[in-house]
């Protein structure tokens, strides 16, 4: 909040915004209007509203197209690697906050190398160190490899958060009769827990997102995660549009909503997080 | 538990290490050595499933330097992040700036503005690909064709498709710019610009001496995680165009994907590899700042 604006520049301020909110909505509602749609209207009958809605395109999604299983495909991966990440991280994060050894400033160092060190670098020697360990094609062998960003943004969130918890609390616990894993369960994770909620929700739509890994290392299309599943609708020899906006659609959804009820902790959180240091 | 001899200290340190050993195991298997793995196999004849693997030292190197597609996809990677980091930092401060001022309905359009970024990127750029459709049944062909009778090839015109890559990623891109920006100008104090402002300082004078010095550090940090990204990104351009038309939108994550799917994973790693002293560069930089900010 600044100064007050004169009518010119509120004019002004109004119309850049509303401009501005026609940039952002109209390919979400040309989305939504187009999964509606059957592929003769789409064509034939171009236009910018819903004419003849039908749910046709969703339900050859789920029947022919076997959406359903990619949904559990996806929600079993990302599941799996938001819960193990999150768990090692804070195990991570604990140890390089709190506690002092040889390895500590390296150990740091290689995470946040890490964290910066981007997939497409690394997805084919990956593929070849996947294949070797037998992983290649299983959804834990994707998990694995999910966990070379989850791990390092997670741990690195939340040496932020425990950084931000006094020293003293864990101190009076252990006083108390507590061990260091004690405090560390008892103490310092129940009070990060809008960092433990942010990086659940960074590493569970990082995961559902994932499309470059999940299409190099899942082959039986039983197997294929959300985006891999979408992204043979579209390399096919025709190409549906209505078909293509309704898996846009499915595969949006989910994570549009985590985002919504999780906003309010993850900027309470990093908010909290940040500004208690 | 048995009494135990070790100090303290001792038990700190063994306990640290246990702790932190599964996440750095993890990363050493699954970063480190890949990343030492990739620079090995570029300098080999390695293809899936061979028996031998001769080394051949800058070969590969020399072949990609060579090759046509390559050269595009350098000069295509430079030109897509360029202009789109240029357009995410300007509009981004624009649109930051804006949702700051002291407007009704602020909160509505800063829920807003998170959308694109709440979507999939896979999903986002599907929907723009058919946004782009060059047939009556895309969005702006409809439009183009009711409003002036024609129709515009977006994606598989020589001259369009970058510019159509760089518009649709901007739309998934510029909400994570403008929500940090946005985090920064709140952190500055009101009454510094109450001070300006009774000094008669322009709007443009205060967004100059005030704004600009409290959000510089943010504003870097930002640029840099995002150019190294944005270099990185294969989802944009795989799929609005597979790097097409004849190789006008390739960039290098796309001509990798390619290279492994031919199976001469030696080549297709030095077209990683190559690319790995700008990104050291780039993380490098990244690196100092993020320390920094501790």
């Amino acid at each position: 909040m600044v100064t007050r604006l004169t009518t010119p520049q509120k004019v002004l301020a109004y119309s850049l915004l509303i401009l501005l909110a026609l940039f952002i909505l109209f390919p979400i509602y040309f989305m939504g209007i187009t999964s509606l749609k059957t592929v003769r209207d789409i064509y034939r009958v171009p236009s910018l509203l819903p004419i003849n809605p039908t749910l046709q395109n969703y339900e050859q999604l789920i029947g022919t197209w076997k959406f359903l299983d990619a949904i559990k495909n996806s929600v079993i991966v990302a599941g799996l690697t938001t819960i193990i990440s999150v768990f090692i991280s804070s195990l991570a994060a604990y140890s390089l906050v709190r506690l002092k050894y040889r390895f500590r400033t390296w150990s740091a160092r290689l995470i946040l190398f890490s964290y910066l060190t981007p997939s497409s670098l690394l997805f084919i020697p990956l593929a070849v160190i996947i294949a070797q360990l037998g992983l290649a094609n299983t959804h834990l062998g994707l998990i694995f490899v999910y966990l070379t960003f989850a791990a390092p943004l997670s741990t690195w969130l939340l040496m932020g958060f425990f950084r931000s918890i006094p020293f003293d609390l864990d101190e009076q616990a252990m006083v108390d009769g507590a061990t260091r894993l004690g405090a560390l369960f008892r103490i310092v994770l129940p009070l990060s827990a809008p960092g433990l909620i942010s990086c659940a929700v960074f590493t569970f739509t990082g995961a559902w997102n994932e499309l470059l890994l999940g299409l190099i290392f899942i082959t039986s299309p039983e197997l294929r995660t959300v985006p891999v599943q979408t992204n043979y609708l579209i390399t096919g020899d025709t190409v549906r549009m209505g078909l293509v906006m309704a898996a846009a659609v499915v595969s949006a959804v989910p994570v549009m909503v985590l985002y919504f009820f999780a906003q309010r902790f993850v900027v309470q959180g990093l908010g909290a997080g940040s500004v208690k240091a | 538990m048995k009494p135990s001899r070790l100090t303290l200290a001792q038990s700190d340190a063994r306990l640290g290490l246990a702790l932190v050993a599964p996440v750095l195991i993890c990363l050493l298997l699954l970063v480190l050595y890949p990343f030492v793995f990739a620079v090995y196999i570029s300098f080999t004849d390695r293809t899936v499933g061979a028996q031998v693997v001769k080394f051949i030292g800058f070969d590969n190197f020399r072949y990609i330097f060579g090759q046509h597609s390559f050269q595009q996809s350098v000069r295509n990677t430079f030109i897509l992040v360029f202009f789109l980091q240029a357009f995410k930092l300007v509009l981004g401060l624009g649109i930051a700036s804006l949702l700051n001022q002291a407007i009704r309905g602020r909160t509505f359009f800063r829920g807003l503005v998170l959308l694109p970024w709440a979507m999939p990127a896979f999903v986002a750029y599907l929907l723009w690909k058919f946004l782009y459709d060059p047939t009556q049944g895309g969005a702006f062909n409809m439009i183009l064709g009711e409003l002036f009778g024609t129709q515009l090839d977006f994606l598989s015109s020589k001259e369009l498709a970058m510019p159509s890559v760089i518009v649709a990623s901007f739309w998934r891109g510029f909400p994570f710019w403008v929500i940090s920006f946005l985090a920064a100008m709140q952190g500055i104090s009101v009454e510094l610009y109450e001070a300006a402002a009774m000094d008669g300082a322009t709007a443009w004078h205060r967004f100059r001496h005030i704004t600009i010095p409290g959000i510089q550090h943010v504003v870097l940090v930002i640029t840099l995680l995002s150019t190294i990204w944005t270099t990185n990104s294969f989802e944009n351009v795989w799929l609005l165009t597979q790097g097409g038309p004849s190789d006008a939108t390739m960039t290098f994550p796309v001509l990798a994907y390619f290279g492994m799917q031919t199976l001469r994973i030696g080549e297709a790693s030095a077209v990683s590899v190559a690319m790995l002293p700008i990104f050291t560069m780039l993380a490098f930089f990244a690196v100092k700042l993020l320390q920094k900010e501790d």
